[in-house]
């Protein structure tokens, strides 16, 4: 990954993305929605994930579909997340078990296909700068996540995830809280970041949370077990 | 257009209908029993079938001893109270055993049987006390009431517990006797006596004992065959329902899809007409609904909440409904106060809907969102939030979208 992606980002060059899914149609939308952003050009496509990055082996962002050819390709999610791919997952399967399975396997962020264009540009440029985005659905599987060792929300964490999930408007969430709408995306960005810690380690979850402690998002302290990683990733500032 | 897949549905859903009678449990349109209670039911049926059982053995056990304390006990112990070496120490043993079986009988019938072993150790003390107390003459009559009666408190004093406890006691009255029919000086025959009196006193209460428990075992493993035979064919039964019910939304939502996209295919139907677009978006959102749907024993929250979405739908409004994990088995009153207020106002919607149900086993969030439109309340609650004792309710209307949340929290 030679990508600098905060240059990606400042605008020096547009964001490179691979799509990997083996539908056709599904390629072409998903181009169609990317093109219409101009921070972000998609650089290679396919329904093989090791071709599709082969062709373009500085893609900063791979959208992936969880299922090609009739297999759920979770392995090959974790293979590329450990490598530092960041890879956001896009999938028909919504089940909160398979999203949470995702994130667990270092997905960067998981889009539910049916979310449409706008939280598919927003995810893919918050992946391309390390930062969270949690799409409506994907706040719904962490709600409702009962699993013994998932990660310890607090109320207004839970509430915001809830209300987002719910409503799929921050500024309806917003004015329900009764905070403001950064308040908000912070409460369900501090949330994810938290399910860093689950799973097994991979350096996309490293690099969420060393950019989340750059952003003031969250303290080192309160993610406990990620500390040393993170400070040895990145330092804190 | 729309009014096709309305009337197709119509059309579906009539060979279902005989399956979907009201019920008595939830004055709803039917479903299966949700698998929370049956899996309670087959638990508790074993142990109410074993608990039944026991009582009876129990009630046995308490009646012999009290009986042949009484009735055989007493009248040889009063007929021979003159000739006693100490007469005072056998009336006295015999009123204290009295007293004692009475209390650890009624205590055992309720359940709460008197501490074992000290209870055991004044039955002993009692055993030697008239061993010494009866006098050589009457050591092997009736009059010496320990003989007969003893063993049968031992097992009122050992219910429930282990074989091998009651087996020591009585093995411990064998040795008390013994020292006894030593100590009084003792020929051949006296021996022989020894040796069938320990048999009788053993064999009738160990036989009573362990016959009571193995049927108190048995009993709750029939029953709990047969209940969990019982929950199992519930729960199969309850599974093909839901399956049946689902091919048969397949098979509609199937039709209205693929008819939609026959015409795009053929183009008979123009992509940019908006109503080619709402049947697409209509047939889209009924997919999903669909696919989403993960229960395989149809819960009776999440069906209501089905039923309400398809009639929704049938009225042409685009509804997504999201479940995240399974409701705990609720009681009617608090299904019907999470329910009823959203499908409400859910009938006068327009424009499109969001139905979310969060479960959890201590909470259940269930939301409906949908555009806000001008003018007042058509229908539904006013906006406000309030708590009802069971559920809490929260209405609000922020000229974006009309937000309607119900929640029960254990």
């Amino acid at each position: 990954m030679g990508a600098d992606p905060v240059a990606a980002m400042s605008g020096d060059r547009p964001v490179g993305v691979a799509i990997v899914d083996d539908h056709p149609v599904v390629v072409e939308g998903v181009r169609a929605w990317l093109a219409s952003e101009p921070r972000l050009t998609v650089l290679s496509t396919g329904d093989d994930p090791d071709e599709v990055l082969r062709a373009a082996p500085d893609a900063d962002v791979v959208l992936l579909d969880l299922r090609l050819h009739g297999r759920m390709v979770l392995d090959k999610l974790a293979e590329l997340s450990a490598t530092g791919r960041r890879v956001v997952v896009y999938s028909e399967h919504t089940d909160p078990e398979t999203m949470l399975a995702a994130l667990d396997a270092g997905a960067v962020a998981f889009l539910a296909k049916h979310e449409g264009r706008e939280h598919c540009v927003a995810t893919v440029l918050a992946a391309a700068s390390d930062r969270p985005y949690v799409p409506p659905a994907l706040a719904g599987a962490m709600v409702g996540d009962h699993r013994p060792d998932r990660p310890m929300l607090s109320d207004k964490e839970r509430e915001a995830l809830l209300l987002w999930f719910q409503s799929m408007s921050k500024a309806s969430v917003a004015r329900r809280m009764q905070i403001s709408e950064h308040t908000v995306k912070q409460y369900v960005d501090r949330a994810r970041i938290k399910y860093t810690r689950a799973g097994r380690p991979a350096a996309t979850k490293a690099a969420l949370l060393a950019r989340a402690i750059e952003d003031g998002l969250v303290r080192p302290e309160e993610i406990g077990i990620y500390r040393s990683q993170a400070t040895h990733d990145r330092p804190t500032p | 257009m729309s009014a096709d897949l309305g009337a197709s549905t119509d059309r579906a859903a009539a060979p279902g209908a005989p399956a979907r009678a009201v019920e008595p449990w939830s004055g709803r349109v039917g479903v299966p029993a949700p698998r929370g209670p049956a899996q309670a039911a087959a638990l508790a049926a074993p142990a109410a079938v074993a608990h039944a059982s026991d009582r009876g053995a129990r009630i046995v056990s308490v009646a012999i001893a009290l009986a042949w304390h009484v009735a055989i006990g007493l009248p040889a112990v009063l007929g021979a109270r003159a000739e006693f070496t100490a007469p005072a120490v056998v009336l006295g043993g015999w009123l204290l055993v009295a007293g004692a079986g009475l209390v650890a009988g009624a205590r055992l019938l309720h359940g709460a049987p008197l501490p074992p072993w000290p209870f055991a150790g004044l039955l002993l003390v009692v055993d030697a006390a008239v061993f010494a107390a009866v006098g050589e003459g009457h050591l092997f009559a009736a009059a010496n009431w320990v003989w007969s009666t003893l063993g049968w408190f031992f097992v009122l004093a050992m219910w429930g517990r282990r074989v091998a406890g009651l087996v020591a006691l009585l093995t411990a009255h064998a040795l008390i006797a013994l020292v006894a029919v030593l100590g009084h000086g003792h020929d051949a025959a006296d021996l022989a006596r020894y040796a069938m009196y320990v048999y009788g006193t053993f064999s009738l209460p160990v036989a009573v004992f362990v016959g009571g428990a193995t049927i108190v075992g048995l009993a709750r493993e029939r029953a709990g065959a047969a209940a969990a035979v019982h929950a199992m064919a519930a729960e199969r039964d309850a599974a093909e329902q839901g399956l049946r019910e689902r091919r048969d939304r397949l098979a509609l939502v199937g039709a209205a899809a693929g008819r939609v996209l026959g015409e795009l295919a053929a183009g008979q139907a123009d992509p940019d007409d908006p109503e080619v677009q709402r049947r697409c978006v209509l047939a889209a959102a009924r997919l999903r609904r669909l696919i989403a749907e993960s229960d395989d024993v149809p819960d009776p929250l999440l069906h209501e909440l089905r039923a309400a979405a398809d009639l929704a739908e049938r009225n042409g409004l685009p509804i997504d409904l999201v479940t995240i994990g399974n409701p705990p088995p609720l009681p009617v009153e608090i299904r019907r106060r999470l329910a009823d207020p959203l499908t409400g106002i859910l009938a006068d919607a327009r424009g499109w809907a969001r139905l979310t149900v969060v479960s959890g086993q201590d909470e259940v969030v269930i939301s409906l969102v949908t555009p806000d439109r001008e003018g007042p309340e058509a229908t539904g609650p006013p906006p406000g939030e309030h708590d009802d004792g069971l559920v809490q309710h929260l209405y609000e209307r922020d000229g974006d979208i009309r937000w309607a949340q119900t929640r029960w929290r254990r």
